[in-house]
């Protein structure tokens, strides 16, 4: 391996924007170097989740029916718990499944190792088990990376390395995190039968459930997930750990009383866990992206740039990686050299709608973040529902006055107007 | 095939496991023959139980030498099975024999077994995760820890046949340099009470605790492979697992050890365990007849001290 | 410049071997692989030899068509090539038919002056294989090797028995086994990780290294192959005080008489 020898694109991170980068890169003739820090793509990697798969189509159609993809989620939830009662919106849709199912869900271990090996197919070289510890400069310019002794040159360096990306930070392009620009996610992979997670959920043999939760998180700021894969469940929260430090609560415990709450425990009763980790997240959505993403010889993408979504119902994270790893792929093959990239880079994720999506959601963080989503609103919800289903003999108050009474229990007109206003114009 | 053959270079493993063999070679109503390189020895193996004795006389104090012999031996013999002793030494020479012999070899069994007329054998696999059961097909050799078997009643003057062969030796290495490796303390192999140290000690001066709870017990102290091998704590002939000691003792005590498979393989034959910990989750726990969840640097003291005043 | 062969087996991850507590099956459908630990110390220990006396080394391993990304792996740690015997029978291969296996394939290769095996694979840990291809092909072997050096066409190596260490020299070509204390096995670098997918690589199947049916087949009969459970009381004191906790413990080991 000679010094001379230069890649087109050094990718550092093969999650999935980077192998998507990768990938569409490699197939176009480029000579491209996916770089991972973990012993195999995947090992790093934690997620709810959920897998989009207009996302998979992009890169190459038909792809997802060869990924190991978990169930087909035609029924989308939303459960707001109470102490001891919880109320569900079920939505069921089987369009959701028709042709391209609209997505999956996944566990990633399996998807990143196969989707990285989908890469090399095509011809990209994957190193495994390296970590980049610096990148090379030249005057202004990225021109490679450093691992260890050894230093690999490129035209672009693309910069795939999570939510935390030291690749960034070294181009100036990020600083550190900071607590309030991430959740924290708490997951826990729980293994069931097939045929019981298919009765327990009602769906058949190939359908999955999503479903999103609040009032889990013991007034922090967050919710929880839960979606069930082919012979498992994963379940987890995710919530602020600013919050959750200035209440002196423990992630671990809060997760527990989550798990063993009446409307869950049954769900995954008799499981067996077999994974239970932890990950950051990006909670900011658009104004948690830095203000470049580019500079000369060097872009960023995915969760390194915080390409995640969070609308309180819809959690999107995958599927913006991957479009932004095509975005990356093809700004690399149009540029004439690392120079014009950026901007070419900033064009493609324009036209390939991921700018106009994050913008159009960016104020949704806030309606996530009022506090009285976290335990409040989920209350006053089961309260409600609670007074409309009670028979028990005794003469029911009048429903305009019980609701008001209801609401005042948990929250002020003030407070109740003020949380309206910020959830309108959020959106 | 015929005859239950015995092998060691070390003759008291080579009597534990005529032991064993005194009551497979009865029940498969076989001669038991014993295979040795040291003549002195083997009116012993007679009195242990062996009905016959081969000794191999050759120029040479390596037992390795010897392993073109014992397979010449075998090959000619044709017995149902062959016992070595897995010392070190023996493990060599049984892979040689086995290759001669063109048989299967089976490594550590901890148990052996007449079944429905077959011999079989426990060993374990996976780090001490799984036990593979195998039965012996044509003439087989099983290598036997030492100590699996007790020793055997010996009978003084017992009649038995001895044999005396000229063999040749393999002369295709020179050996020099022999070093005794000087235990820097007391076997724990042998030790009838044992306190094992793990990864839950933060520092080498915590060792002093473990040192205190031992005295009250009367204990010896191990430890789990990375205290020797890692940070050189303690000596790596105290270290217990399925790389290191296998140990037997009556008592066996530990604090700040996890409990990963491979090192409660070596304790496995312990009679109770017990097992101090800060996590309860820690797999030492469902290994354990007793245990405290607690901080060792709290519990052990007063455990101490609650030992000396009993 | 001696010709050195590392031998290496690319085993199931124990660590990720979960047993089915109903039946005690075991459950290898999550294990990844690796190449067993006491093989890297053996590819080292080749691989040093490159540095200290000229050596060229090449990898060798017998596996199903699983062990191609172990190739990957090999490689990056240092030989210059790599054979690899790719056939089903290492699905059910013993200490036995591995080593008639690697025996053919040195036969095959024909040019070695050593070979170089780890002393037990991390999943069987049979301790067998290396000593069993030497006496196949008729060469000498050292085994529990902690320390090993080349001199002219010699090697001189340690031998560490238990009680004893000694020294054992014998000629080329010669086989050797190595304990894990013989070295730290390298990390791969980013270099070395991206040379390997260069180097080239041999690969046979077992009828290209004329062996017969009964060579392939296992000697002895697995009757099963279960996960082992420790039943012990399971009598461990969570609640109260520490003191409280110990005064159970210590009146119950009263009891059980081992104080």
């Amino acid at each position: 391996m000679g010094e001379e020898e230069k890649f087109d694109a050094i990718i550092i991170g093969a999650g999935p924007a980077g192998t998507a980068c990768a990938y569409v890169l490699a197939k176009e003739g480029k000579n491209v170097l996916l770089i991972e820090r973990g012993v195999s793509a995947g090992s790093k990697n934690v997620t709810g989740g959920r897998l989009y798969t207009y996302a998979l189509e992009l890169v190459e159609p038909g792809l997802h029916s060869e990924a190991p993809l978990e169930r087909k989620v035609i029924r989308e939830q939303i459960m707001m718990l109470g102490k001891k009662s919880a109320v569900t919106i079920d939505y069921l849709d089987y369009t959701f499944k028709e042709e391209v199912p609209q997505s999956y869900s996944v566990l990633r271990a399996p998807f990143d190792e196969w989707f990285a090996g989908k890469a090399e197919e095509q011809g990209a070289m994957v190193a495994s088990g390296i970590l980049v510890d610096d990148l090379l400069f030249e005057g202004n310019k990225v021109i490679g990376v450093k691992a260890g002794e050894d230093e690999m040159y490129a035209d672009v360096v693309i910069a795939a390395d999570g939510i935390n990306s030291f690749m960034a930070q070294k181009a100036g392009l990020r600083s550190d995190l900071t607590g309030h620009m991430v959740g924290v996610g708490v997951k826990e992979v729980i293994e069931l039968p097939a045929e019981i997670i298919q009765d327990r959920f009602n769906v058949a043999s190939d359908e999955g459930t999503a479903r999103m939760i609040i009032g889990c998180t013991e007034g922090i700021q967050g919710g929880g997930f839960l979606y069930t894969n082919k012979d498992s469940v994963s379940l987890g929260i995710v919530f602020s750990p600013e919050n959750a430090a200035k209440q002196g609560k423990s992630i671990h415990e809060i997760y527990q009383d989550f798990k063993m709450h009446p409307a869950i425990y049954p769900l995954i009763r008799d499981g067996n866990t077999v994974e239970y980790g932890a990950h950051l997240v990006p909670e900011s959505g658009w104004r948690g992206v830095p203000q470049k993403l580019y500079r000369d010889g060097f872009i960023v993408t995915g969760d390194a740039a915080g390409f995640c979504i969070n609308t309180g119902t819809i959690l999107r994270g995958i599927d913006l990686a991957i479009v932004s790893g095509v975005a990356a792929a093809r700004a690399v093959i149009e540029a004439k050299d690392g120079s014009t990239v950026g901007t070419s880079y900033m064009r493609e994720l324009e036209q390939l709608g991921l700018i106009p999506t994050m913008k159009l959601f960016a104020g949704w963080p806030d309606i996530v973040a009022i506090p009285r989503m976290a335990e409040t609103y989920p209350h006053l919800a089961n309260d409600a529902l609670r007074f409309m289903f009670t028979v028990d003999g005794t003469v029911p108050e009048k429903m305009p006055k019980a609701m008001r009474a209801i609401v005042k229990k948990h929250v002020s007109m003030g407070q109740l107007i003020a949380d309206g206003w910020k959830g309108v114009t959020s959106i | 095939m015929a005859g239950i053959f015995i092998y060691s270079e070390d003759t008291n493993v080579a009597q534990q496991m005529l032991t064993m063999g005194r009551e497979l070679a009865d029940k498969m109503q076989q001669r038991l023959c014993a295979v040795t390189i040291f003549e002195q020895d083997a009116q012993d193996l007679v009195d242990a139980g062996a009905d016959k004795v081969f000794v191999l006389k050759g120029d040479s104090a390596w037992p390795e030498s010897y392993a073109p012999a014992v397979a010449d031996l075998a090959a000619k013999e044709e017995p149902i099975a062959i016992f070595i002793g897995a010392t070190l030494r023996g493990k060599d020479l049984a892979a040689k024999v086995a290759a001669r012999l063109k048989s299967g070899l089976v490594t550590d069994a901890f148990a052996v077994r007449l079944e429905n007329g077959d011999i079989e054998t426990d060993r374990v696999m996976y780090g001490g995760l799984a036990v593979c059961t195998e039965i012996l097909q044509g003439t087989s050799v099983v290598t036997i820890p030492p100590r699996t078997f007790d020793m055997p009643a010996k009978v003084s003057g017992r009649a038995g046949e001895i044999v005396k062969l000229d063999v040749t030796v393999d002369s295709t290495m020179a050996v020099g340099n022999v070093c005794p490796i000087v235990r820097q303390g007391a076997d724990i192999a042998t030790a009838e009470k044992l306190v094992c140290v793990g990864r839950g000690l933060g520092k080498q001066e915590d060792m002093q605790l473990a040192k205190d709870l031992a005295a009250a017990l009367g204990a010896e102290i191990g430890c789990t492979r990375s205290i020797a091998e890692d940070y050189h704590w303690l000596p790596n002939e105290t270290y217990i697992g399925l790389s290191g000691q296998k140990v037997k003792p009556v008592l066996y005590l530990s604090m700040g050890v996890s409990g990963q498979v491979q090192h409660v393989a070596g304790i496995r034959d312990s009679k109770i365990i017990v097992a101090i910990d800060s996590n309860e989750n820690a797999p030492i726990f469902a290994a354990a007849d007793y245990g405290i969840v607690g901080d060792l640097y709290q519990i052990v003291p007063l455990l101490t001290e609650a030992i000396r005043n009993k | 410049m001696p010709n050195i062969i590392a031998c290496y087996k690319w085993v199931l991850d124990e660590q990720d071997i979960k047993i089915n507590p109903g039946n005690l099956a075991l459950d290898t459908s999550r294990a990844k692989c690796k190449i067993s630990e006491y093989d890297r110390n053996a590819i080292e220990e080749a691989v040093l030899q490159v540095d200290k006396c000229g050596a060229v080394v090449a990898s060798l391993t017998f596996g199903t068509s699983v062990a191609k990304q172990s190739l990957k792996d090999a490689l990056s740690r240092g030989p210059e090539k790599a054979y690899w015997v790719n056939d089903t029978a290492a699905q059910t291969a013993d200490g036995f038919v591995t080593a008639n296996v690697l025996a053919a394939a040195l036969r095959k290769i024909g040019d070695y002056d050593l070979v170089l095996c780890g002393e037990g694979s991390a999943d069987t840990y049979g301790q067998q294989v290396g000593p069993r291809v030497a006496t196949l092909l008729g060469i000498p072997v050292i085994t529990f090797v902690t320390e090993m050096k080349i001199e002219g066409n010699k090697v001189i190596a340690t031998r560490k028995i238990g009680d004893c260490t000694e020294t054992v020299t014998a000629d080329f070509p010669v086989l050797v086994t190595v304990l894990p204390e013989i070295n730290k096995p390298r990390i791969p670098s980013l270099k070395q990780v991206l040379g390997a997918a260069k180097k080239p690589v041999t690969e046979w199947k077992a009828a290209d290294l004329g062996l017969a049916t009964d060579e392939l087949s296992p000697k002895n009969k697995v009757k099963s192959i279960k996960g082992f459970v420790m039943n012990r009381k399971n009598v461990i004191y969570k609640e109260g005080s520490p003191t409280e906790k110990v005064a159970s413990l210590a009146a119950t080991l009263a009891k059980e008489g081992v104080l």
